[in-house]
């Protein structure tokens, strides 16, 4: 880890010298006029992550409750099985199928002059982060133990008090980490979003629009990559990109190591 | 049970056979060399390569896209051992380069101003350089303004790499990286265009004659009052003003194979795929 690091900053810190830390607001990025800044791809993945998570989080979590808690457990084993599967499918497939499916349908049903937007990069990651969320959740809420229900319907609780002030409290370390799993794949996820983002290097406007292309950082890596000749400034700037993508991972992930105190007593 | 036995031993033997055959095969032959860059040449490439392959067994190429900055990068790093380019090297690439490779140009195009099926027939048949600039300066934003119907228009730009932007972009707009502030969205490959423009009902973007389709259609561009289209005629009296040469990049160290398959692409029967991918043959 602290290699990968010690890499990322080596190949960047040439364009750190140069440019400073202002460039992560600076909004105008033109490789070839040596203007870098990473601004509208960093605000492009913050609103794909966003949305993804304002999507998988209560999908993944009903899937996980109803899976857990209502279904009979034959049912259980198959429905988890469909889950991995899905975690399985290699991330290309599912910008194709965002390609195909879900770019004409945005197109069409919201009027757009393209579906390429921030909203299908987003709504594509919600589909690949939402077996994690499941599969995290549901792990969760199985490890609580049959007294503590029964205990707890013995109290005359109704299945809606059962959920909230057992159930949830008690699976959410587990969920907790599913979400963070969850955010850390959206973040570094580049193919699906390559294909289905419009990878156009402007800040929304207004900064709220998710309905016209946009940028992230991982889909300008992809895109910039091959050409940028290595130890070029272009090359530095786009390990710059991958810079800033793997502190925020690393954040992410510890962020998911620690317990709250309140279930570690 | 001997007769099982001797069945056994067959299988076994042909086993053995097989699998010998196939190491002394692969260990006699195959040279395997790499092409990487514009996905305009792509075409040509890749049927050259099927039918050289059939000609000459002991040399596989695989081709690969990306666009020509990356087939020039390839080359400069050594990563490939024949570049594609659908443009001029730029003096910094011919730097790096040094001297070391050589520049062949394989067959001329044609880059066509596309516009989407419903644009075209709206009305908008040709567009001037200075119309065309205006779309992608962001100066005009609607197809009214020229005619068309009342919609705004999906301005396709490319990535900075790829050859076709850098002719296009010299062409209408000055210089090869000029900015495009009209841009709605940035594509790569000429099939991500291609898709682009034939999903669109507004759009306009830049394409290889060979591209156009009947959903893609090419606008004659105006040059001094006359509508020219972007033909392969129009390429070769010199008439249509965003034609350039296909470039195949050979470095200086290439194996004997890879210089006999670049002499195929300039033979007879290599520019016969030229002309028929649709493009114009430089003999």
């Amino acid at each position: 880890m602290l290699i990968l690091l010690w890499f990322l900053w080596d190949a960047s810190s040439a364009y750190w010298y140069d440019f400073g830390i202002s460039q992560l607001w600076a909004s105008e990025w033109y490789p070839y006029e040596s203007l870098y800044g990473l601004l509208p791809a960093i605000i492009g993945t913050a609103w794909a992550m966003i949305i993804a998570m304002l999507i998988a989080v209560p999908c993944g979590l009903a899937a996980a409750i109803v899976s857990s808690e209502i279904l009979p457990v034959s049912w259980q084993g198959w429905l988890r099985l469909g889950m991995e599967m899905l975690a399985g499918i290699p991330s290309v497939v599912y910008g194709l199928i965002g390609l195909w499916v879900l770019l004409p349908w945005l197109q069409n049903t919201l009027d757009l002059l393209t579906g390429h937007n921030l909203l299908a990069a987003g709504m594509i990651l919600s589909l690949m982060i939402l077996p994690t969320m499941m599969v995290m959740s549901q792990d969760a809420l199985r490890l609580i133990p049959i007294e503590q229900r029964e205990a707890a319907m013995n109290m005359g609780m109704n299945w809606n008090q059962r959920l909230m002030r057992i159930l949830l409290p008690q699976a959410w370390p587990g969920i907790r980490s599913g979400i963070l799993l969850g955010l850390g794949r959206a973040l570094g996820e580049t193919m699906a979003v390559m294909l289905v983002v419009g990878s156009l290097d402007r800040v929304p406007d207004p900064i709220y629009n998710i309905l016209e292309p946009a940028q992230t950082l991982t889909s300008r890596i992809g895109r910039e990559m091959g050409e940028a000749a290595f130890g070029s400034m272009h090359f530095s700037a786009l390990m710059a990109c991958g810079l800033v993508l793997a502190v925020t991972a690393i954040c992410l992930s510890l962020l998911a190591q620690r317990k709250p105190r309140e279930f570690a007593s | 049970m001997m007769k099982a036995r001797g069945v056994r031993d067959m299988i076994k033997r042909s086993i053995f056979l097989a699998v010998a055959m196939c190491v002394g095969v692969s260990a006699q032959a195959s040279e395997r060399i790499s092409a990487v860059g514009s996905t305009t040449v792509l075409p040509v490439m890749s049927q050259a390569a099927e039918v050289y392959h059939q000609m000459h067994p002991d040399l596989t190429i695989t081709v690969s896209g990306g666009g020509s900055g990356v087939g020039i990068a390839s080359v400069i790093q050594g990563t490939a051992q024949l570049g594609m380019a659908s443009r001029e090297t730029s003096p910094e690439e011919q730097s790096k380069l040094n001297g070391n490779v050589d520049n062949i140009v394989i067959a001329s195009d044609a880059v066509a101003v596309v516009v989407s099926k419903a644009v075209y027939e709206s009305g908008i048949h040709q567009l001037s350089i200075a119309q065309i600039a205006a779309i992608y300066h962001g100066k005009v934003k609607n197809w009214k303004v020229y005619g068309g119907l009342d919609k705004r228009i999906l301005v396709i730009d490319k990535e900075a790499s790829r050859g076709t932007r850098h002719v296009f972009a010299k062409a209408v707009l000055g210089s090869s990286h000029a900015r495009a502030e009209g841009a709605s969205i940035i594509s790569g490959s000429n099939n991500e265009e291609q898709m682009i423009v034939s999903r669109s009902d507004n759009a306009i973007g830049m394409l290889s004659n060979a591209w156009l389709n009947d959903k893609v259609r090419g606008v004659d561009v105006v040059v001094n009052g006359k509508a020219i289209a972007p033909t392969i005629d129009h390429v070769r009296d010199g008439s249509y003003p965003i034609a350039r040469g296909l470039h195949v990049l050979l470095p200086h160290s290439a194996t004997a194979a890879t210089k006999d398959f670049v002499q195929f692409l300039l033979s007879k029967e290599g520019q016969k795929i030229v002309k028929h991918v649709g493009y114009l043959p430089v003999r």
